[in-house]
């Protein structure tokens, strides 16, 4: 069934659509730093560079991966709901829904297949996002040390001391979609057409994300619950020593959202009455 | 007659308390410039270093590298392709730059010790006063005509102290281990632009520091020195 499922998601043009998108948008940061990334690492610097002569290959293939991640990973979670959003809610638009749930499989088994499904195509732009994100830059700026500056520090990381780092933000990356793939299929349940819940991933995302990140201190107690604070606990792999206590927290604390959000899927559509 | 043994006694007192001070001056002036000379004989020198930052704000392992410098304030740190890190235009890890350019007035200002080795203090004001540095105090010892510390007032970075450590080349007045003590100003960049990931300081308001400068310190081991090969210009270019 998986396999079926995996057929259907890669049957459609929009999924391709994702990894064209992911493509564009990748070139074009790395075309923007062969072009002027002097004058962007510059101004990026210019806190730093006041104080202390920093020399050598600054614009290297590890910090273009890097400003590729920082911008891709805002808009990677509207690619997966872009899919995700579409399991239940397409079958549904479509009038497919009461056909599938003939088959001898429960509606649990169902909804973990299209959740395993989207999970798959997740993975499957993530690793593209290392192919072209992290290979093309590497192959276009080279390798060397790396420069991470946070709002309050300037971390540099050695050469040698990269590469692990990326692997296991990959990977943490990996969780945060599936996370959002889950609040997608959520989502999905509840609608008769994709656009919903494709739509509705986006806010949720978008709003809690401007939570998380708003210097409001009215917010700061509802900050750690919310999923997309902990979304971007990759970037703890760049800093030094890696926060590994904190990260753990957020791993935890997306494995609950992710529980969360799957059960109460089965839930409702096992107690859904099914019209289309 | 009276009067006149009071002058005497008087020109004999003043004379007897300016003959040491001008003596002690001169032997502090003395000391300046044989220390001068001996950093003069130094033109260049290319010294594979170990670089450690200790800046608050910069997490920045060790570096190994090679360390470029030429007369009177070229220096440049390369790093087979990596990233080198150096305190700004201003602030120079040598001891020349520590020095005033040109003439200057020097005071004795007494004795010290420093690590377990008494030292005479002697303070250098430049006599022009259209350069970075205000004052400078050297703790010098005087025996082996070596400047173990200095301490330089600069115009627009603060207070620079700068301990030297001497051993495998103190024959050519180089040391093997420089400590620079430095202001540094507080590094803040929006945190809406580099969405830092930081759970405590989410949970928690942020505390503002009072200080806008902190103090910093940067050490550089000296593995080996090549000294007055005839480094050209070039080398302190960016080629980056």
């Amino acid at each position: 069934m998986l396999r079926l499922e995996l057929f259907k998601i890669f049957r459609r043009p929009r999924t391709y659509i994702s990894f064209l998108i992911m493509t564009a948008v990748t070139f074009l940061i790395q075309l923007a730093m062969y072009v002027d990334g002097t004058s962007f690492v510059s101004f990026a610097m210019a806190g730093v560079g006041e104080q202390f002569d920093i020399g050598g290959n600054i614009l290297n293939g590890y910090l273009v991966t890097y400003l590729v991640l920082q911008s891709l990973l805002i808009h990677i979670p509207l690619l997966v709901a872009l899919v995700a959003g579409d399991a239940l809610a397409g079958e549904a638009n479509m009038g497919t829904l009461r056909l599938l749930l003939t088959k001898p499989v429960s509606r649990t088994g169902i909804v973990l297949v299209k959740f395993a499904a989207s999970i798959f195509y997740a993975l499957l732009l993530l690793i593209w996002l290392a192919v072209v994100g992290l290979g093309l830059s590497i192959l276009l700026f080279g390798t060397g040390d790396m420069i991470n500056l946070k709002s309050d520090a300037f971390v540099m990381l050695l050469e040698h001391d990269i590469m692990w780092r990326y692997m296991l933000a990959f990977g943490f990356a990996a969780l945060a979609m599936t996370t959002v793939a889950a609040l997608s299929v959520f989502l999905s349940v509840f609608g008769d057409n994709s656009i919903g819940p494709i739509i509705g991933t986006m806010g949720i995302i978008v709003v809690l994300t401007i939570f998380s990140n708003l210097e409001v201190p009215l917010f700061n107690v509802v900050k750690p619950w919310l999923f997309t604070t902990h979304m971007i606990a990759w970037k703890g792999f760049f800093d030094n020593p890696v926060p590994y206590d904190a990260i753990l927290q957020s791993v935890m604390v997306l494995v609950v959202y992710i529980i969360l959000f799957i059960m109460a899927t089965i839930v409702v559509f096992n107690k859904k009455d099914i019209q289309s | 007659m009276r009067s006149a043994v009071r002058g005497v006694l008087l020109i004999m007192l003043l004379s007897g308390t300016c003959y040491p001070a001008s003596a002690q001056s001169d032997s502090a002036a003395v000391l300046f410039e044989k220390l001068r000379s001996r950093l003069d004989v130094i033109k260049d020198y290319v010294a594979d270093v170990r670089v450690k930052i200790d800046i608050s704000f910069m997490k920045v392992p060790p570096l190994n590298g090679t360390l470029y410098f030429k007369a009177p304030d070229k220096m440049k740190l390369e790093r087979n392709g990596g990233i080198s890190i150096l305190p700004g235009k201003n602030v120079n890890l040598t001891l020349n730059s520590m020095f005033p350019a040109g003439k200057a007035t020097v005071i004795d200002a007494g004795t010290d010790v420093v690590n377990g080795k008494p030292v005479k203090v002697i303070k250098v004001l430049p006599q022009q006063d259209d350069g970075q540095i205000i004052l400078t105090k050297i703790w010098v010892d005087a025996e082996r005509n070596l400047a173990l510390r200095t301490e330089t007032t600069t115009r627009d970075n603060g207070t620079m102290k700068m301990d030297l450590a001497f051993g495998r080349y103190v024959r050519q007045g180089l040391p093997d281990k420089v400590t620079v003590y430095l202001d540094v100003k507080e590094f803040k960049l929006p945190k809406g632009v580099t969405m830092d990931y930081d759970i405590k300081s989410q949970m928690q308001p942020a505390v503002q520091s009072d200080k806008k400068t902190k103090k910093g310190k940067i050490e550089i081991t000296y593995l080996d020195y090549q000294v007055n090969k005839g480094l050209s210009d070039e080398i302190f270019t960016e080629t980056n």
